[in-house]
């Protein structure tokens, strides 16, 4: 876009703020309307799945819905304690919404890159990882000890699920060879735009592990704990209402919704489909946008689906699920990606090992062979690795549940 | 330079040092430790300027995101967080200037005499792509490409030493809670009384009625059932 305007007169500095502010006004505006109608349309899909109406009132299919609560959370009162951090409690929702914002500044519109860093990948991270300070501040700016209570909840969810998230990103980065999204696209573009890393048994397993970190990282449920209702009352957002507290439940809003598009883009080939280079050009880059909203609203629409069927974790189950089941699983993975790499670029990248330790060399293999042999020896490894954790993992809960006499007995004798 | 980087530039830096003023200067701590984090963020916006991508986002994941918690959880564990009564100015505040003063007058002439190198990095800081090619050998290692060559190549020695390091750290980390776990006695859970109850075992009291603790009567239950 920059280029176009330099073409039509502008100095060159003047066209790449022009550009970058419509990009950031672009991305503001479409996220915020976005989720206004994202909310409508998971309030409608919970309660079809519930057998009840959900908002139908306002508008046709209540359309209007979202409208009429924005302006009802616009006007009302805006409370602060009296004995508040005010500037503190003011300054959280901010943080909040700054750090989601910024991750959207990478992410890839289907064959449109706002911006291309190298280090996209770590960059979503990163600005994942600023959540937890606006949850701190919301919790110790209320003055309020159940805000505090659901502020350190929410971070200590968030620095666990932050590891499993990070780990199962890196057998795609292994696989590419790149941090950068555009490289990760462009990198799933074979077999005709379906080479998507979820076909692989490396890409599913990742995908399903950071898909259920992810949710943990946005506070879905089973993982909301943070604002957990029944227990602590809204959590950190206790004492936060009118437009505050709109913007807090926009930035989860938006970062679930970034979840999405990450995820998408990481292990469901981001726009890549089967048309897209063949039409090219315009055409194929409106292609991509759609191919890219649809794998990101279809991945919306399963959080939508596990909200309303799954009941919330207890603190004590979510740990032990981040650090006993995902994480074990996500260090077999990067094993197994490392031997996906090293099977399908044995002789290119390491001739040593074959020159000097007799390895068995499969410079005669074709290329389908290879992918054979890669697929088998993956989907061996992850498959006895869930099915051996996930065992494991029966006998604990099992264990926990059911506490036998016996021993209690060994316990208080 | 071009006019927006410079401008750019001047508010970060302002930005930056601004809050590093006010955290020394400001006397609740909880806020001089929000001000620490701004300029971190503020110090990972001006290597976001000079085209250090990968140095930035360490910058804001360690930094912004995992240290700055760190302090948070440690002051609020740790201290009064109030305050007021804390000073912030001592007697001898002069000699703690003297030292950023010797510090800053070491750091200046040393970039003033790698002037190329200073050169350079104003290049690097101009917005739209910069070439790669003419960088200064010391700036190369700026994005995440050439850290992980340089990581697997030229410094895998260093690497190999400060990985070694973090493990024994981790490993040492998990002895010490482990030691601690195994002092610690479990709490019953409402069901294994009622269990405790129905079996006619109730709580051990004394002549006035307060319970005994357990370890009293020698029996101490441990956190894991699997080591009683």
């Amino acid at each position: 876009m920059a280029d176009a305007l330099t073409q039509l007169g502008f100095a060159s500095w003047l066209s790449v703020l022009i550009a970058s502010s419509i990009k950031v006004t672009l991305i503001l505006v479409g996220g915020s309307v976005g989720m206004m109608f994202l909310t409508w349309y998971e309030r409608r899909s919970i309660s079809y799945m519930q057998d009840r109406r959900g908002p139908n009132r306002v508008g046709p299919q209540g359309l209007l819905q979202p409208i009429s609560e924005a302006i009802k959370t616009m006007t009302k009162e805006d409370a602060t304690p009296r004995e508040a951090d005010k500037i503190v409690h003011f300054l959280a929702p901010v943080v909040m919404l700054g750090a989601t914002v910024l991750s959207f500044a990478v992410i890839p519109w289907g064959r449109m890159f706002p911006v291309d860093l190298n280090a996209a990948v770590l960059f979503v991270i990163a600005t994942g990882g600023l959540h937890s300070i606006g949850m701190m501040m919301a919790g110790w700016g209320s003055n309020n000890k159940f805000a505090l209570l659901g502020g350190m909840r929410g971070v200590a969810q968030l620095i666990s699920y932050e590891i499993p998230q990070v780990m199962a990103i890196i057998p795609v980065v292994l696989m590419t060879g790149s941090m950068s999204l555009q490289k990760i696209v462009e990198a799933q573009n074979d077999f005709g735009g379906l080479g998507w890393y979820v076909f692989s048994p490396v890409g599913l397993l990742g995908f399903a592990l950071f898909f259920t970190a992810s949710l943990a990282e946005g506070e879905r449920t089973p993982f909301d704990i943070p604002e957990a209702d029944s227990e602590i009352i809204a959590g950190y957002m206790t004492e936060y209402s009118g437009m505050k507290f709109a913007v807090f439940y926009l930035s989860n809003y938006m970062s679930n919704l970034a979840v999405c598009f990450i995820t998408a883009t990481l292990y469901l080939g981001g726009g890549n489909g089967p048309g897209v280079d063949a039409l090219g050009g315009f055409a194929g880059g409106l292609l991509s946008l759609i191919y890219f909203l649809l794998k990101s609203f279809a991945l919306f629409f399963v959080m939508v689906l596990i909200r309303a069927t799954v009941p919330r974790l207890r603190v004590d189950q979510l740990m032990s699920f981040a650090w006993k089941f995902l994480l074990p699983l996500v260090l077999v993975n990067i094993l197994s990606a490392s031997f996906w790499v090293a099977l399908l670029r044995w002789d290119q990248q390491w001739p040593q090992l074959t020159e000097w330790f007799g390895a068995p060399s499969t410079a005669d293999a074709t290329n389908w062979g290879r992918l054979a042999i890669a697929v088998g020896l993956t989907l061996l490894i992850n498959a006895g690795a869930v099915a051996l954790i996930m065992r494991l993992t029966n006998r604990n809960v099992q264990k926990h549940l059911y506490t036998t006499d016996e021993e209690l007995a060994l316990g208080l004798s | 330079m071009n006019p927006i980087a410079i401008g750019v530039f001047i508010v970060i830096a302002l930005l930056t040092l601004g809050s590093g003023i006010m955290v020394v200067t400001v006397r609740n701590i909880i806020h001089s430790a929000l001000w620490l984090i701004a300029s971190f963020i503020g110090v990972a916006a001006l290597y976001l300027l000079m085209e250090a991508e990968f140095l930035a986002v360490v910058q804001i994941l360690v930094y912004a995101g995992a240290v700055s918690i760190l302090v948070l959880f440690a002051i609020m564990l740790t201290r009064q967080v109030t305050g007021e009564g804390v000073r912030v100015v001592f007697e001898r505040w002069w000699v703690a200037l003297l030292i950023a003063l010797g510090l800053f007058g070491v750091i200046v002439p040393t970039l003033w005499q790698h002037g190329s190198t200073w050169e350079e990095a104003s290049k690097l800081a101009q917005v739209g792509p910069a070439p790669v090619e003419g960088v200064a050998a010391g700036l190369q290692v700026a994005t995440a490409t050439e850290i992980g060559r340089s990581f697997m190549g030229e410094y895998l020695l260093p690497f190999e030493v400060i990985s070694i390091l973090l493990l024994m750290a981790l490993i040492g980390a998990i002895v010490i809670a482990y030691e601690e776990r195994t002092r610690r006695r479990r709490v019953l859970t409402l069901a294994e009384e009622l269990a405790l109850k129905k079996r006619g075992i109730v709580e051990p009291r004394d002549a006035e009625g307060a319970v005994v603790p357990r370890e009293a009567e020698g029996a101490v239950i441990l956190l894991d059932s699997e080591q009683a």
